[in-house]
């Protein structure tokens, strides 16, 4: 993909110095597909399941016969025979006290999940990118907040610790630590039935250790509450995405993350160790949105962008009888017709106005002469 | 924090000539600064050519003539009226005005139990609810018209106020099917704009004087929806107006109902 690859520094085991390079192997590129992890991880899970079913004869050990009808009781099977409180007492039904369950539990419930394998493939490969992701693994509640550098990859003299305390003390250098106390404070008894069934605790995940040679490694790590230790070969989903979420903690051995680009193979080569198997392409080669919209190839072709501020558009009707600026928007001349108003009204206000008596004319002959013939009837 | 963060944030502090800017960003900047400048060119140029200004301007002045026009016109119909009165009484005649064109008709009973024929005749002058009102011309045919409705409307002759609070406070275009408010004139012209009709003031000219587009002036305007009156219906309703009602003709009275109405 890239022409030259990011380079991953591998720490000496007292944590602080670096003691040699790594470059970063190209799983850590893949894409990051939360619906695949989360529709593998729900089937994978379902695969360490133990059959539960009630026994195939509950309810059912009775010969009860319905007494009919014209008894004045219900047509329920009831229990045959006397002399007992469970003579004529109901049976066999789901609703009745003592009898068989509506749909039995049965012990061939398909209780585990088939998933293809490349999408088992992806899944893993996913989590694992979102390993290198800080945000990610911080997202998902490990306290990684001081440690110098993710993926966090430490020499290969890692692998020949025997003592827990070499261990400790290691991952205190590192300042990975802070994620097994968060385990051990987080130690609470379970709620509910689980506590008596072997599952009395419950504590939070801690960091996942990836080795490729168990050299004592094992032995003096798994102690530590909350870590999980395991070999590079046999990555499960169920440790880099637990519970479906992406993003654990993991530390690595040098070469355990040098195997990785024969496991997984690079976008240039496929896998080695798997047969078959390329990494999953990615749906955008470029993910920089940004970057596309402002390059030239795409500024040339497009057209000019629209206003920024946009006219105010019409929301609602002013009526023009009480608002004088929608008036004159609409008839320019009533500001005159108003204007005439307000003089007329100041002045006769100010007493200037007064009412102007008419002179009565003198009625016309003809009108006279009218009314005289109208009274004459 | 760790310390080495520390003593690297404090002995490297990176100035402003350190940071780069990123490219997208500078590309960014550059199409913006470019369109920016193009946008003020161009108003530049626009202001300079002056048509657009003009154009609106002259629009203005163009309504402003008009309105004092109709103005004027109203004014010396009115007074014309009364000089024909007061020569008529001077010569012992009768002056007999015109016969009313234009008349408003209101709708005042509701929906329910309407005989076929009235119904009909409510939908064509577009009387569809209760308190629906319409401008109508008077001839022949639409009198017949009221006849045929006369128990569920209410009409008669409107005045200038009337007319125009209707039109300005109640005043909605049908555009495109839907019922518009007459905000600007734009709307106005953008439909009546082919017969002359360019501003609200042409628009309430055509319909009170009857023009010759009084049928597209009247059917741009959407029927108008009237709220009821304060205490102005009669106790029984459905009496003709002259016995003590409301429905049928009640010539000048109609501005006393419209105005409480609108």
């Amino acid at each position: 993909m890239s022409a030259a690859r990011p380079v991953l520094n591998v720490y000496a085991e007292c944590g602080k110095t670096v003691s040699a390079t790594v470059p970063l192997p190209a799983v850590f590129k893949a894409p990051i597909r939360p619906d695949i992890v989360g529709f593998v991880h729900t089937n994978m899970a379902k695969n360490k399941r133990q059959a539960y079913a009630v026994a195939d004869n509950a309810g059912e050990q009775t010969s009860a016969e319905s007494w009919g009808t014209g008894r004045a009781v219900a047509r329920i099977p009831r229990v045959n025979g006397s002399g007992t409180h469970r003579a004529g007492q109901a049976a066999f039904g789901n609703m009745c006290r003592g009898g068989r369950m509506f749909a039995p539990t049965k012990t061939w419930r398909k209780w585990h999940v088939k998933t293809n394998l490349n999408q088992k493939r992806f899944a893993t490969a996913s989590a694992l990118a979102a390993s290198a992701l800080p945000s990610l693994v911080m997202a998902r509640g490990h306290r990684v907040e001081k440690i110098e550098e993710v993926p966090l990859v430490v020499a290969d003299s890692m692998e020949k610790l025997t003592k827990t305390k070499q261990a400790v003390a290691l991952l205190k250098s590192l300042n990975a630590y802070s994620d097994v106390v968060k385990v051990s404070n987080s130690r609470k008894l379970r709620a509910g039935q689980g506590k008596l069934r072997n599952r009395r605790h419950r504590q939070r995940r801690g960091p996942l250790v990836i080795y490729n040679e168990d050299n004592g490694l094992v032995k003096a790590f798994r102690n530590l509450p909350g870590l999980e230790l395991v070999n590079v070969r046999r990555l499960n989903l169920l440790q880099l995405a637990p519970g479906g979420h992406l993003g654990r903690f993991i530390i690595w051995t040098q070469s355990a993350i040098a195997l990785l680009d024969e496991l997984y193979g690079t976008y240039e080569a496929p896998a080695t160790l798997k047969k078959d198997y390329v990494l999953p392409a990615h749906i955008m080669t470029n993910p920089d949105v940004a970057r596309l919209i402002n390059s030239d190839e795409i500024q040339s072709v497009v057209r000019p962008a629209g206003n920024k501020h946009h006219k105010r558009p019409f929301t609602q009707k002013k009526n023009p009888l009480k608002n004088q600026g929608v008036m004159n928007r609409l008839n320019p001349y009533a500001q005159v017709l108003r204007r005439a108003e307000l003089v007329k009204s100041e002045k006769a206000a100010a007493g200037k106005v007064t009412k102007v008596q008419k002179k009565r004319g003198a009625s016309t002959a003809a009108s006279k002469k009218f009314l005289e013939t109208l009274h004459s009837a | 924090m760790s310390l080495r963060f520390l003593k690297e944030f404090f002995l490297n502090v990176p100035t402003v000539n350190d940071i780069l800017v990123p490219e997208t960003l500078l590309k960014k900047r550059k199409t913006c600064a470019d369109a920016a400048a193009k946008a003020t060119a161009q108003k530049v140029e626009l202001r300079k050519a002056s048509i657009y200004f003009n154009a609106k301007l002259s629009k203005r002045r163009e309504l402003f003539k008009r309105a004092a026009k109709y103005d004027a016109e109203y004014k010396s119909a009115a007074l014309n009226e009364i000089r024909l009165r007061r020569q008529a009484k001077a010569e012992g005649n009768y002056y007999v005005p015109a016969q009313e064109k234009l008349v408003f008709v209101v709708r005042i009973r509701g929906i329910n139990n309407i005989a076929p024929k009235p119904r009909k005749v409510l939908q064509l002058l577009r009387l569809l609810q209760i308190n629906n009102g319409v401008f109508l011309r008077l001839n022949k045919a639409t009198s017949e018209m009221l006849q045929l409705i006369q128990p569920y409307v209410t009409y008669g002759y409107p005045n200038m106020k009337t007319i125009r609070g209707l039109i300005y406070k109640r005043g909605y275009a049908k555009v495109n099917k839907q019922r518009i408010p007459i905000s600007d004139n734009a709307v106005i012209e953008k439909s009546l704009g082919k017969f002359n009709i360019i501003c609200v003031e042409d628009l309430i000219h055509e319909i009170a004087t009857v023009g010759p587009h009084f049928k597209q002036a009247s059917n741009f305007l959407w029927p108008f929806k009237l709220s009821n009156p304060n205490n102005m219906w009669h106790s029984r309703k459905f009496l003709h107006f002259i016995e003590g009602g409301d429905t049928g003709n009640r010539e000048n009275f109609i501005n006393n109902l419209v105005q409480s109405m609108n």
